[in-house]
């Protein structure tokens, strides 16, 4: 019972406060230990460390086995791509990609030969790489205004903005569509259609209120003696946005890249809706639009695979190259949440 | 629960009520004071009142102007469409098929009525969403806090870990739902085995340490009955599968920047593990944990691309319509009135959760 | 200082007014900008101006290859006319597309639709009424000087299927809809070897299905190994809700009406009868349906491999024939059994009733009345056209909404070579043609294509579900019955 109730004092010592104290406990904790017996402690070191090693197995198999549940599906996907049809069914269980039987690309070349894969691939590209720029000059604005700058309604504009985090968003979907449309933005053909196409699939995701929010928690870190020292020596504010706060706060701008990116990459519903010429369908678009019709099918799932792989293998590479900007972005809300 | 509904109707649709109560209510509460003291004296203060009194400060303009670009599009793509659901929502019968047409609709509440009044389907959807929500949210949030613990006492491999746990979070819902559905399918008719195709991996799996197969996707049945529950758990098992990087990540972080002289005090008292757990973990842990459970409800409540994934657009037959799915489902149709009451109706469920929530972790944080 | 501060707040108010006022007038229709007309149109002669028409359908590769050839030789005639055409995938994807495009004022100028969509996209009234157009006396001019009458000459108007060109009139006020594109029906196919091998007769009364269903179930048992060796299921069905609805046209005993208040008449003792009897084939293993199985039928059906379990009769649509017919064998050159086809089987075989299906095309009003012009000569053109309705039905086995395409010597042939083997679309595709006159359609309404897709799971609830504890499996069959009305009822005819 005491041992809990020290416990308990111990957490509710605000942890800034008892930084000093620190060496002085390592100092009492090898005090304590030199007062047991030599054998004694020898003994107890060997029984912990046994326990330790096992303690440390165990960790490391659990980890492997949730690890294991985790990448199963992804694993399923690559083996069922590279299978033919007929052997789905069959043989289902095989997890291992190349158990003899014929393994081969031929649901991928599938993929190249109905779709015009690469075209889609550059609309991505372009629309992600635009509106991603677009969205980070209105987001570090944004963030700076509400960080920085002290102004009347300032609070209450940005309890409006987190409000709107709540609302599904799939109400909107229907008006968005109508005002798109009354700005005449759904007409795609034609000399001025590619400008329209691109107007309707970056302009209606270009504030994201996540990301703000993300950017100005990074920007209240800087500290404000900075920013007053900026104004004495008589630095406006753009420059001292440009000079100092972007590049401290580049991790997250980073960060906010690559997810906004990727939400381009995987964004499906409000460009099937509003793409009416087919030659500016994103790579989601037509690769789902390749594999539905209404012919009398059975459906691929090999072929499904294979496609669904294909839109996948970007977003892995691009994770596992930049996996610390993506992880650091999506966790640095959480901390200062 | 119908005599209710019936008096209700009677009470607000018809008769005086209709006109008097609704519509007076509606010009002096909405339209009165809404208008009056929200719209006129909030943008008269925020706008005009530095314009008007002498002490203009310059300043307060330079924040808007910064914020311009980002609240002209708000404006457009995020306030207007929220107006339109309101309105659409208080318009009887709202149909927008029937508008474009030059049907003129009355003001009223019937489309709340009907949203509700539809029985077992707002039923299923909200039983449905609170079941998930109460059922992932805390075995999501448990599961990540057991592998951030485990990260966080490995030293070798601890990258490669959490590059995997990360895997999920890079993907696309729709798609791998597709996976899990496939994974778990019975193909056939699971009720004559003579007639099944493929019994689908999991089940394969489960023969070979001798379990019967089962029917995860197929069975038909209502909300709640025997065919219900294997659905369901594939649900929570690729909700929570599909929630765990986020929760991870988080949890991890906030283990990351514990102060570490915790773990060295309760190293001397050479306290047992899990009580370090549940002592200090936790507890320092709490604002983490609150914020992944909080946005873990709002993601909860929101659940549909999942459901429509594994099972399809009729959500299996109508057993596993969510709040989401119920909106959804009325847009084909055009009924565009019920779609938005349904929408309002989600949004006061996720405001009034998010601020019990928030009461709750208030409460019990430790910061 | 009093007075601006009021002057302020009274104009602020009166702005924000104004943009309510803006905002509500867009929300409540007549917008000013929207592309679709609700009004009347006036039928017009196509000019030769620039025009550009939209066509929404959910054609595969393969069609859409000859639709781009279709549309070439079709601007040969009109160079000016630009048709801009995109796929939805599916039926619904394209009623999806379009429901949302006009709930924005927006649509486009000609799409793929079955009568039910029509129905619904039709509370707009946004759907161009197309008797105008097939009366019109105008001229336009093709691009080398000759003309044509915009409307259908009358040798046109007879070349039309009669039953296919009357399904555009099905909507209550007489006035013609749509124009009839490429149509299917359901068709019995069975394994004519095995019919053969055993001597079996090929049924054409339901009465006669259900004898040869235990017929097939004795046949098997008696083989070596017995139905664990060989499992069967006599008879696939590839859809529920067709079974249902032709069931209870043979029957005469309603499904739905297209009088509001009284939509949805299936709720009645006949049809919970001929569902419960045929519970009753499914407990017996005779029969299963797509929506049961998970899959298409056909997969049964032409499964020859031993030990798996085999359809030998399977009920599927017209137009999706060549899924009927079974791998070649490993010689490259022979099929392991040859494929008959015949009519569905029938309550009373005299006045036979079966069911009609396929794309059919609609027009939408628009502000410019070049482009209806427009997109009306093309639909003309493209469901008239002998070549293009022959190419797109040997390409996919949908028969001809017209009869002169017999005619073309390329089709003709084409019929010519109808088997039970590689020739199986073209039996199907002649079939499909001489069938015309027991064709039924069933009310369109708005709901009725949920309404259909009810069907189909009210059929798989009542086969598969369980009564609850004290219930009789009449009494469950009442009460799934009641739920499928009262859920349609509901939400469309309230």
């Amino acid at each position: 019972m005491d041992e809990l109730k020290n416990e308990v004092t111990t957490q509710d010592v605000d942890p800034e406060v008892s930084v000093p104290t620190e060496p002085q406990t390592q100092t009492g904790d090898a005090l304590t230990q030199g007062v047991m017996h030599e054998r004694d402690m020898k003994k107890e070191t060997k029984k912990q460390d046994v326990m330790k090693i096992l303690g440390k197995i165990g960790v490391y198999l659990f980890l492997s086995v949730m690890a294991f549940i985790v990448v199963f599906p992804f694993l399923w996907m690559i083996a069922t791509s590279l299978k033919h049809l007929s052997e789905y069914y069959d043989s289902n269980l095989d997890l291992v990609l190349f158990p003899g039987g014929p393994r081969d690309f031929h649901n991928f070349a599938e993929v190249f030969t109905e779709t015009d894969l690469g075209r889609y691939f550059i609309n991505t590209l372009i629309v992600g790489v635009a509106s991603t720029f677009m969205s980070l000059i209105i987001t570090v604005l944004s963030a700076f205004a509400l960080s920085r700058l002290k102004f009347k309604g300032q609070n209450a504009f940005f309890a409006g903005l987190l409000a709107t985090m709540m609302i599904p968003g799939e109400l909107f979907t229907i008006t968005n569509y109508k005002t798109v449309a009354d700005l005449g933005w759904t007409n795609q053909f034609g000399d001025g259609g590619w400008f329209n196409a691109f107007l309707t699939l970056t302009l209606p995701f270009l504030v994201s209120v996540f990301y703000i929010y993300l950017l100005k928690q990074n920007f209240m870190q800087i500290p404000n003696e900075l920013y007053l020292a900026a104004k004495v020596d008589g630095t406006t504010d753009l420059k001292y946005l440009w000079k100092v706060m972007i590049p401290l706060a580049l991790p997250t701008l980073i960060s906010i890249t690559i997810l906004k990116m990727m939400g381009a990459w995987n964004t499906y519903m409000w460009p099937k809706l509003t793409t009416t010429n087919q030659d500016f369908y994103l790579i989601t678009i037509g690769l789902r639009e390749a594999f539905s019709s209404a012919d009398n099918q059975q459906p691929d799932i090999p072929l499904q695979m294979a496609a669904v792989t294909l839109v996948s293998i970007p977003l892995f590479l691009v994770f596992i190259f930049l996996r610390k900007y993506i992880m650091r972005g999506v966790s640095r809300s959480g901390i200062k949440g | 629960m119908d005599k209710v509904l019936t008096f209700l109707n009677t009470v607000f649709v018809q008769g005086f009520w209709k006109t008097f109560c609704v519509k007076w209510v509606w010009q002096t509460f909405c339209v009165k004071w809404v208008w009056q003291t929200f719209c006129v004296k909030w943008v008269y203060q925020t706008f005009c009142k530095d314009l008007v009194g002498k002490k203009l400060r310059f300043n307060s303009w330079k924040g808007w102007i910064y914020l311009l670009p980002a609240i002209i599009l708000l404006l457009i793509f995020t306030v207007y469409p929220i107006f339109n659901t309101v309105m659409m929502a208080f318009t009887n019968n709202y149909d927008s098929l029937e508008s474009i047409g030059g049907t003129s609709f009355e003001f009223g509440i019937d489309n709340f009525i009907t949203v509700i009044s539809s029985g077992d389907t707002f039923r299923t959807a909200i039983l449905n969403t609170m079941l998930l929500c109460v059922v992932t949210v805390p075995l999501s949030t448990m599961l990540a806090l057991l592998i951030a613990v485990a990260l966080n006492s490995i030293k070798p491999l601890q990258k490669f870990f959490q590059t995997i746990f990360f895997l999920p979070y890079v993907t696309n819902s729709i798609a791998i739902g597709m996976v899990f559905a496939a994974l778990f399918d019975v193909v056939g008719d699971f009720s004559k085995p003579y007639l099944v195709e493929s019994w689908g991996f999991i089940n394969t799996l489960l023969g070979k340490i001798g379990v019967q197969p089962v029917n995860w996707l197929d069975g038909i049945g209502v909300f709640g009955d025997a065919t219900y529950w294997p659905k369901f758990a594939v649900l929570v098992i690729y909700i929570v599968w599909n929630a765990l990087p986020f929760k991870i990540l988080i949890l991890l972080g906030g283990l990351q920047s514990v102060n570490k002289q915790y773990y060295e005090a309760a190293k001397i008292d050479s306290t047992p593990k899990w009580r370090v757990f549940t002592r200090i973990t936790v507890p320092l842990l709490s604002p983490m944990i609150a914020y992944v459970v909080i946005t873990g409800f709002i993601g909860g409540f929101k659940e549909y691309t999942s459901i429509i994934g594994i099972f399809g657009d009729s959500m299996a037959d109508g057993q596993l319509y969510t709040m989401v799915g119920f909106i959804y489902d009325a847009l084909p149709d055009a009924f565009y009135g019920e779609a938005s009451a349904a929408a309002l109706i989600l949004f006061a469920i996720i405001f009034a959760v998010t601020m019990v929530n928030l009461y709750v972790s208030k409460k019990k944080t430790h910061y | 200082m009093n007075k601006i501060k009021k002057l302020l707040i009274s104009l602020t108010a009166a702005a924000l007014a104004a943009t309510n006022v803006i905002g509500l007038a867009s929300c409540f229709g007549n917008n000013g900008g929207s592309k679709v007309n609700t009004g009347d149109v006036e039928v017009v002669a196509y000019d030769g101006s620039a025009v550009t028409v939209t066509f929404y359908h959910c054609m595969g590769q393969s069609l859409k290859g000859i639709l781009a050839e279709c549309i070439a030789d079709f601007n040969q005639l009109y160079p000016n006319i630009k048709i801009t055409d995109t796929s939805f995938g599916d039926y619904p994807g394209v009623r999806d597309q379009i429901t949302t495009e006009l709930s924005a004022g927006r649509a486009p100028s000609l799409a793929y639709c079955y009568p039910d969509h029509v129905a619904l996209y039709n509370k707009s009234k946004a759907v161009m009424t197309l008797d105008d157009y097939i009366a019109s006396e105008l001229e336009a001019t093709h691009a080398d000087g000759t003309k044509e009458i915009m409307g259908l000459t009358q040798a046109q108007k007879d070349d039309y299927v009669p039953f296919y060109y009357d399904e555009g009139k099905i909507y209550g006020d007489g006035k013609m809809y749509t124009l009839p594109m490429l149509k299917s029906t359901e068709l019995l196919y069975y394994n004519k070897t095995y019919f053969a091998e055993h001597k079996l007769t090929v049924p054409t009364t339901w009465d006669e299905m259900e004898t040869v269903c235990q017929q097939i179930i004795d046949i098997e048992s008696a083989k070596e190994g017995g139905l664990k060796a060989n499992p069967c299921i006599p008879l696939g069905y590839d859809s529920g809700a067709n079974w249902f609805i032709t069931m209870t046209e043979q029957l005469d005993s309603k499904y739905t009406s297209s009088e509001k208040g009284s939509y949805f008449l299936f709720n009645n003792e006949e049809n919970r009868a001929f569902v419960k009897k045929f519970k009753g084939w499914y407990d017996k293993g005779y029969v299963t349906t797509e929506e049961i199985f998970g899959s298409y039928t056909s997969d049964l059906f032409t499964q020859t491999e031993a030990g798996k379990t085999k359809a030998y009769m399977c009920i599927g649509s017209s137009a999706g024939a060549s899924y009927q017919r079974p791998d070649l064998n490993p010689d490259g050159q022979t099929y392991p059994f040859e494929v008959g086809v015949t009519m569905v089987p029938q309550e009373n075989p005299e006045t036979p009733k079966m069911i009609s299906q396929g794309p059919s095309l609609c027009l939408f009003k628009k502000d410019n009345p070049q482009e209806i012009a427009a997109a009306w000569l093309f639909a003309k053109y493209i469901t008239t056209s002998v070549e293009y309705q022959a190419r797109f039905s040997m390409n996919n086995g949908y028969a001809c909404a017209i009869q002169s395409v017999k005619d073309n010597s390329v089709y003709a042939d084409f019929l010519q070579k109808a088997d039970g083997g590689v020739g199986l679309q073209a039996s199907a595709v002649q079939l499909t043609m001489n069938y015309k006159d027991y064709y039924y359609v069933s009310p369109a309404f708005n709901g009725s294509s949920t309404a259909r897709d009810e069907m189909a799971t009210l059929m798989k609830n009542c086969f598969q579900q369980d009564p609850k504890s004290g219930e009789t499996e009449d009494q469950m069959i009442e009460r799934l019955f009641k739920d499928c009305y009262d859920k349609l009822k509901k939400k469309y005819d309230r």
